[in-house]
């Protein structure tokens, strides 16, 4: 049997498409209607691809790739995670009224739908640097104080505020609250801190900038996709994700609640400080029986693939736990469906910690319809009991509702501004 | 009544345009009917407060010529209320001879080449308002009516924006 290269190029690209096809992970993203995965799917076969040519032409994709920034959701939460992002959360101007506000939704809409076409904004004065998206999603949030600052206080969400005081938080305001959020995501850095400081222009008019946190996760492209990505400590974090449109409708997306934010969502960010010099200390079972899951594949210490059902009930030859009492695995694990959530998160490493050790952790980012009855019962057991809790230390804390997608002439908030 | 009567008028006036349209094609070989050009992504420098001496701005856009001949941009009207009395001015930003950029009119105006466009930005070709009587806030808007060559005319609307990304 004789082959050009070009068949066998395209064979292999079949076949890997097959194979990831029959993935849960991708398959799931494809049936929920996620756009711009096939570009995913496509940079997969960059793995086979044998000529220079064909691997440039797939990084050129890559850049070139757009999620749609108007339909029914807005961008960036069901989007496959992008490998960098920011959040940046501002203060309302006291200036600042309805009006204002609603001017800035518009200009904010208007310059994040540019920028995921690949276009520069109106005034931007770096327009090359706005060709390559690369994925690129804006999304945007209220914080409680929009809605008080604004005399909106009767339109909040159903569930949606502050959340209690949790003993293990050691709080710091320049990573805490703020009335307007900003999440930019893009699988290139330079193209996120552009779109970043394009936002940041229209959103100082009417805002303060509060704090911003960026981050960075392993690229979704020349990986295995069927894997959840990993933290700094090296655990596989996001396992239990929804990933189907039903799962999005049942955990994700608000349907009841004042109109205007049907099919909007919440996000809770948590920026989680890590303790390297004590978690290098561990040895590898410690560090999976802390976590419940093992290292190499995220697969629950009672099974062998990271999406197996972790067995709670499980014991060893000893009696006791597989997974034990303290496990974060055990601890966050809820029987209950609406206990769940997206996770989102970014790995953030932004220099030297006094001490000399790095200062890095997770900018942990969940998005449910529901903060008090789907977020804070987790965030409140984990807080009563898990060892994860020796090292990590959640040292930033703010709460944002997310308004639906816009319409093409429509801007984000209509529904609460118009 | 009054309907009914407003609706006869307007059929006649029907009439009259589609005979005087039948005239002109009567008329051929008469020059063809002038093409405006387009305008996107009209935009104003933001104005938040006026200054002594800052009462300006420049409103920015890209024009396109779909023609097959070359138009220029020669003129620009305000056709907001109150934002000004002074004539407005095509301008370019230029380097003088003593090396400094300054701004001046452009002489015939911007050429807009056939079957191109050109972009109006800071630092570039504008359309420049004097003498402004009023803020343009970030997010307003301004409506002016921009003059070409040809003799059309085209009425934009222009979002006021910042410049700075940290102005603060």
């Amino acid at each position: 049997m004789t082959h050009t290269p070009a068949e066998a190029q395209a064979e292999t690209e079949v076949t890997r498409r097959g194979f990831l096809a029959s993935a849960g992970v991708v398959s799931s993203y494809v049936a929920a209607g996620v756009a711009g995965f096939a570009g995913g799917a496509v940079t997969a076969s960059a793995v086979s691809a044998s000529s220079l040519c064909t691997q440039s032409q797939l990084r050129a994709q890559e850049q070139a790739a757009t999620i749609p920034f108007f339909g029914d959701y807005q961008a960036g939460i069901m989007t496959p995670l992008q490998a960098y992002g920011t959040y940046m959360a501002f203060n309302l101007k006291s200036s600042t009224g309805i009006d204002q506000a609603r001017s800035m939704m518009q200009l904010l809409t208007d310059d994040a739908a540019r920028l995921a076409v690949g276009k520069p904004t109106l005034p931007d004065g770096d327009p090359y640097l706005a060709t390559e998206p690369a994925r690129l999603t804006s999304t945007f949030g209220f914080g409680p104080g929009f809605f008080s600052k604004l005399g909106l206080a009767g339109k909040m969400p159903v569930g949606f505020g502050e959340l209690p005081a949790f003993s293990i938080d050691k709080l710091q305001p320049e990573y805490s609250g703020g009335d307007l959020v900003i999440h930019v995501g893009a699988d290139n850095p330079l193209t996120v801190a552009h779109a970043a400081r394009q936002l940041t222009r229209t959103a100082n008019t009417f805002a303060t900038p509060l704090w911003s946190q960026t981050g960075f996760n392993r690229p979704q492209y020349g990986e295995p996709t069927d894997q959840t990505g990993r933290n700094l400590f090296g655990q596989v974090d996001g396992t239990v994700n929804p990933r189907s449109a039903q799962e999005f409708d049942a955990q994700v997306w608000a349907s009841s609640g004042p109109r205007w934010f049907h099919d909007g969502t919440c996000l809770v960010i948590r920026r989680i400080q890590m303790d390297f010099a004590g978690w290098d200390k561990l040895d590898d079972t410690k560090k999976e029986a802390s976590m419940g899951r093992r290292l190499s594949n995220g697969a629950p210490l009672t099974g062998t693939s990271e999406f197996d059902k972790p067995d709670l009930e499980a014991k060893n030859a000893h009696g006791l736990s597989v997974i034990p009492a303290f496990a974060h695995v055990r601890r966050a694990n809820t029987g209950k469906d609406t206990e769940k959530f997206l996770r989102r998160p970014l790995n953030y490493e932004d220099g030297l910690l006094p001490s000399g050790e790095p200062n890095a952790g997770l900018i942990f980012a969940a998005y449910m319809a529901d903060i008090q009855k789907q977020f804070v019962p987790v965030q409140q057991r984990l807080a009563d009991l898990d060892l994860l809790n020796t090292w990590i230390t959640p040292i930033g804390s703010a709460v944002f509702a997310l308004p639906p997608g816009a319409r093409r002439g429509g801007y984000i908030g209509e529904g609460l501004l118009g | 009544m009054k309907n009914s009567t407003s609706a006869t008028q307007r059929g006649f006036s029907l009439v009259v345009v589609a005979i005087a349209a039948l005239a002109l094609v009567g008329c051929a070989p008469a020059a063809p009917e002038p093409v405006t050009p387009t305008a996107t992504d009209v935009w104003i420098k933001a104005v938040p407060e006026l200054m002594d001496g800052m009462a300006m701005t420049g409103v920015f856009m890209t024009l396109e010529n779909p023609t097959e001949a070359d138009i220029e941009l020669v003129g620009a009207k305000n056709t907001t209320e109150g934002l000004t009395e002074t004539a407005m001015e095509i301008h370019e930003v230029v380097k003088g001879d003593d090396g400094e950029m300054k701004m001046q009119m452009v002489e015939g105006g911007i050429v807009i080449p056939a079957k191109e466009s050109v972009t109006l930005k800071p630092g570039g070709y504008h359309v420049m308002y004097w003498d402004l009587l009023k803020p343009i806030p970030v997010g307003s808007h301004v409506t002016l009516t921009l003059e070409f060559s040809n003799g059309t005319t085209l009425d934009v609307d222009a979002v006021a924006r910042d410049i700075s990304t940290y102005a603060g």
